[in-house]
């Protein structure tokens, strides 16, 4: 079996404030498999960003370990450095380079033969559809244009495991879908992605494994399936007719809607409650829980709710 | 990284910082070189040309310094601004390769400024071999003291605008109080007292004797040297343990 990308053992940071310390991670334990994209998921301020600095080698843990590619965080970081690329949250690429020379010369600064960097450097920019905008400043860019130029970066990199702090954060739908595609061939290519993202579709369309975190704790940890299969109602059943609340709350958990109800359910309450709706006819349709119900129930709030604001630290 | 691979990235770092932004705004060049084309038209001006060879002196040393002053906020706003040292951290790319490729490129980025000086040094008549090889060298020196004091303050900036705040401070300190432009028995006693704090003192007096602005005792001359590589090496001792790769 080959080894994990990254194994993190009890890891916790601690930043250092006038009040002593404020936690941002707090015993922190998970395995990335290898060649696989890994999901990191939770509100803002809930820790993903710091676990991927402590990660990328930027940031300093306080406790615990980590080793990355079968090396030590603390003691061996030239030679994680050397295997490793990220994208950080909210990076944007020089103003005055031109598109293809920011990939280019990223890849000639990490010491690629110019030869070698040009044709990387081609194919990641067809892969995200940049080339018609190769000789165009970044100053000129859009936001989404930026950010899919850094994707394309690191991308094209030589490097095995891949850290993308909200890479597609601004981009538009389509946009989305491109570095979708570009993330799914690096997977190919048996390089690992630790992907971190406020969205959850794309989340689930990515990741074969997610990790949950909130106020810097792993709540959850699995497969999207697995994550479904621990939750206590792993199916949802949508009523969209008026129906009592009151029939409805033997079943599961209710949480009203526009027009109707929610009801979370177990799979034989949520088939028996889907026939009775239906013989009532009510307009019905059920499903298994998506990533948003899940984390509605572990965590007890959206994901879009902000959550730096408890740890009064950025994340 | 093999040495080959290094050297790749360095002259990387000195072309995505140094030449591609002369290209992409000329402008820029003459940004640079305003404040010492200033200084040198006001010294011209009030001393009624008497004083316009210590002003081209000046002007060298002052374009060594606002490389550091431009490096400062370069490093800053790429640290804070950009997240570009985040991005250059997880990477081979090694610290004194960064530091050193940036550090070369707001050199080269200053040559076309220092080349207007390096015009009018030769055609007053002043570049002998030893003259060059005396202002070559304090202009390295001064180079280096003003990157590692950029290295220094840039690990406490939080924001590119403290840069701004601290750039006309360290203009006072470096190059107005230190007898820059003029010579040094213009100040009051107690301001030649200050500017002995300054490097750029000794390298200013230093640059005025090689063309003969200024007679030095062979003493003095020697304790200048000395004094001069003292505070790079002190500085840049400092910014080795100051400057921070991977934050804490």
């Amino acid at each position: 079996m080959p080894e994990p990308a990254l194994v993190a053992s009890h890891l916790g940071k601690v930043y250092p404030t006038a009040r002593g310390g404020k936690p941002a991670l707090t015993d922190l334990s998970l395995e990335v498999p290898n060649g696989r994209v890994y999901g990191l998921i939770g509100r803002n301020g809930a820790g993903k960003t710091t676990f991927v600095r402590i990660a990328a080698t930027q940031l300093a843990p306080t406790s615990g370990d980590l080793r990355v590619l079968g090396r030590d965080i603390r003691r061996e970081m030239p030679e994680i450095r050397k295997r490793i690329a990220c994208v950080p949250q909210e990076s944007r690429p020089l103003y005055f380079l031109n598109t293809e020379e920011v990939v280019y010369l990223y890849l000639k600064m990490r010491g690629m033969d110019p030869v070698e960097a040009r044709r990387r450097t081609r194919d990641a920019m067809e892969e995200l559809s940049l080339t018609e905008y190769r000789k165009r400043l970044v100053a000129r860019l859009s936001g989404g244009l930026r950010r899919r130029t850094l994707c394309a970066m690191v991308l094209a990199s030589d490097a095995e495991v891949l850290f993308l702090d909200e890479p597609t954060t601004g981009l538009d739908p389509i946009a989305r879908r491109e570095v979708w595609e570009a993330v799914r061939r690096t997977i190919r290519e048996h390089r690992t992605i630790v992907l971190t993202t406020h969205y959850l579709d794309e989340a689930e369309a990515l990741s074969s494994r997610l990790a949950l975190i909130e106020r810097g704790e792993l709540k959850l940890e699995g497969s999207p399936e697995e994550l479904r299969a621990r939750v206590r109602y792993p199916y949802r059943v949508l009523i969209q007719d008026p129906f009592p609340a009151a029939d409805l709350a033997p079943y599961g958990r209710v949480t009203p809607v526009e027009g109707g109800h929610l009801v979370f359910a177990r799979e034989a309450d949520a088939r028996e409650l889907a026939r009775v709706a239906l013989e009532r006819g009510a307009r019905v349709s059920m499903g298994p829980v998506d990533l948003e119900d899940i984390f509605l129930e572990v965590v007890g709030r959206s994901i879009e709710e902000d959550g730096s604001s408890e740890t009064e630290i950025e994340t | 990284m093999t040495e080959r691979h290094r050297l790749r990235s360095l002259l990387t770092f000195v072309q995505l910082n140094g030449i591609i932004p002369i290209r992409t705004q000329p402008l820029f060049l003459l940004n640079l070189l305003a404040s010492p084309l200033s200084f040198l038209f006001f010294i011209f001006i009030v001393s009624r040309g008497a004083l316009i060879q210590y002003g081209v002196m000046g002007g060298m040393v002052l374009t060594m310094l606002s490389v550091g002053t431009g490096l400062q906020s370069d490093l800053t706003h790429y640290r804070h601004d950009l997240k570009f040292q985040d991005v250059v951290v997880a990477s081979p790319v090694e610290a004194p390769i960064y530091v050193a490729g940036m550090a070369l490129s707001e050199l080269v980025y200053s040559l076309p400024a220092i080349a207007v000086f390096v015009l009018i040094f030769v055609a007053a008549g002043w570049a002998t071999v030893t003259n060059v090889l005396v202002v070559a060298g304090v202009l390295v020196l001064v180079w280096a003291f003003a990157c590692a004091l950029a290295f220094t303050l840039a690990t406490y900036f939080q924001d590119v605008r403290e840069t701004f705040l601290f750039s006309p401070l360290i203009s006072l300190g470096l190059t107005v109080i230190p007898p820059v432009y003029y010579p040094i028995t213009y100040l009051p006693a107690w301001a030649q007292t200050a500017a002995l704090f300054s490097p750029t003192t000794y390298a200013a007096e230093l640059v005025q004797a090689s063309v003969g602005l200024v007679a030095l005792p062979f003493a003095t001359e020697v304790r200048d040297w000395i004094v001069l590589v003292a505070f790079v090496v002190g500085l840049l001792l400092l910014a080795a343990v100051k400057a921070r790769w991977q934050e804490p």
